[in-house]
């Protein structure tokens, strides 16, 4: 059987194939994968916010997505992964409470996928896929042997996607 | 004031008025269903922010989360969360409702929010009155998916803060012995400056 490793939230992994990586229940959360086709490798955030408040010292860089993106790639190389190679997909960023934000660009989750948008394009890593935004929850399982993206929702009955 | 160094004293305090306000609470349930309510404060934990979708069933469970802001003299969130089945069962009893467990219709939304609006009012207002504070409902927020994706807004405002939340946790049941019971949670996640507030007002000095 497939080893799966559960990342939770505000957490971190990255592993070789045949391992997949899992993450539950994703709101305005935002899940980051990176993976290196040519060595199988690849990671997954389970983000919170877009970037720690200046100036201040978090202990916890995978808890916000300017960090996570980062660290996951440093981990990768070490793994083996050839940075030239690695490429992105983002899943979650949802805005759960419709009326808590007047506009959903926003929310919260908004602006974390923005955050990874943004970010992922200055470091040049390409953003292959995403499933992002809506008012529902979501989860990721990531397959580290063919580098596809599962997402699995439930409002309205489940529904599961490929990324 | 931070959360992990809450005395005993402190939870003490925080339990008692706890129980107290959903004393309240229960009372205006059961007057809405026509059925006593009993209800408990099992638990005052201080979690880790990560680990609160596991206290509510695990985040891939199914659940109708409302969630209000409290106003006022203090400030922090409230989160009722209700397990599917006992959606099912509220609404069969306040509107006489078939639910078909995949959607919510207006109607079922409306009336499901107006019990988190009720809850929190009778809660906070005895609340209130015990640590002489105004305390406010905002109104009733909804989401009906993956506990994990209906509690992470709350936890990401509280995560800009630290990394633990204090969780006064509350669970209320019917009692009718021919039927299921109705289930919920209620959870209390004060800021870490209004956890300060209610401990001056408590008395229960640190």
């Amino acid at each position: 059987m497939t080893p799966q490793l559960r990342v939770g939230i505000s957490e971190l992994q990255v592993a070789q194939a045949p391992a997949e990586l899992a993450t539950f229940g994703l709101g305005s959360c935002l899940g980051i994968v990176l993976y290196d086709p040519g060595q199988k490798v690849g990671g997954l955030a389970h983000t919170l916010l877009p970037a720690p408040r200046q100036g201040r010292e978090e202990a916890r860089p995978s808890k916000f997505v300017s960090t996570a993106i980062g660290l996951m790639l440093e981990q990768l190389e070490e793994l083996g992964a050839a940075r030239e190679r690695i490429w992105a997909k983002i899943i979650g960023g949802a805005n759960m409470f419709e009326s808590l934000h007047p506009s959903p660009e926003e929310g919260i989750g908004a602006r974390n996928a923005r955050c990874a948008r943004e970010l992922l394009a200055a470091l040049g890593v390409p953003l292959l896929a995403e499933d992002v935004g809506g008012n529902y929850g979501r989860t990721v399982f990531f397959d580290l042997a063919s580098g596809q993206v599962l997402v699995r929702s439930v409002r309205g009955g489940e529904k599961i996607i490929t990324l | 004031m931070t959360f992990t160094h809450l005395t005993e004293t402190q939870l003490d305090a925080l339990k008692e008025i706890s129980n107290i306000g959903m004393g309240h609470a229960a009372t205006a349930l059961s007057q809405m269903i026509g059925d006593t309510v009993h209800l408990r404060v099992p638990r005052i934990t201080v979690s880790e922010i990560g680990a609160v979708p596991d206290l509510l069933g695990g985040p891939e469970k199914v659940v109708v989360g409302i969630t209000l802001q409290v106003l006022g003299d203090a400030r922090g969130n409230i989160l009722l969360v209700f397990p599917r089945e006992s959606v099912t069962l509220l609404l069969s009893r306040l509107v006489r409702k078939e639910f078909r467990e995949s959607e919510l219709d207006e109607l079922s939304t409306s009336t499901l929010k107006e019990v988190g609006n009720i809850l929190s009012s009778a809660y906070l207002s005895a609340l209130g009155s015990l640590l002489h504070m105004t305390l406010i409902p905002s109104i009733p927020l909804l989401a009906f998916d993956m506990a994990g994706a209906v509690v992470d807004n709350i936890l990401i405002e509280l995560s800009e803060a630290g990394e633990l939340a204090l969780i006064v946790e509350t669970d209320f049941w019917g009692d009718r012995p021919d039927q299921e019971p109705i289930k919920g949670h209620f959870l209390l996640l004060p800021d870490p400056h209004t956890l300060d507030v209610i401990l001056e007002a408590v008395g229960g000095e640190g």
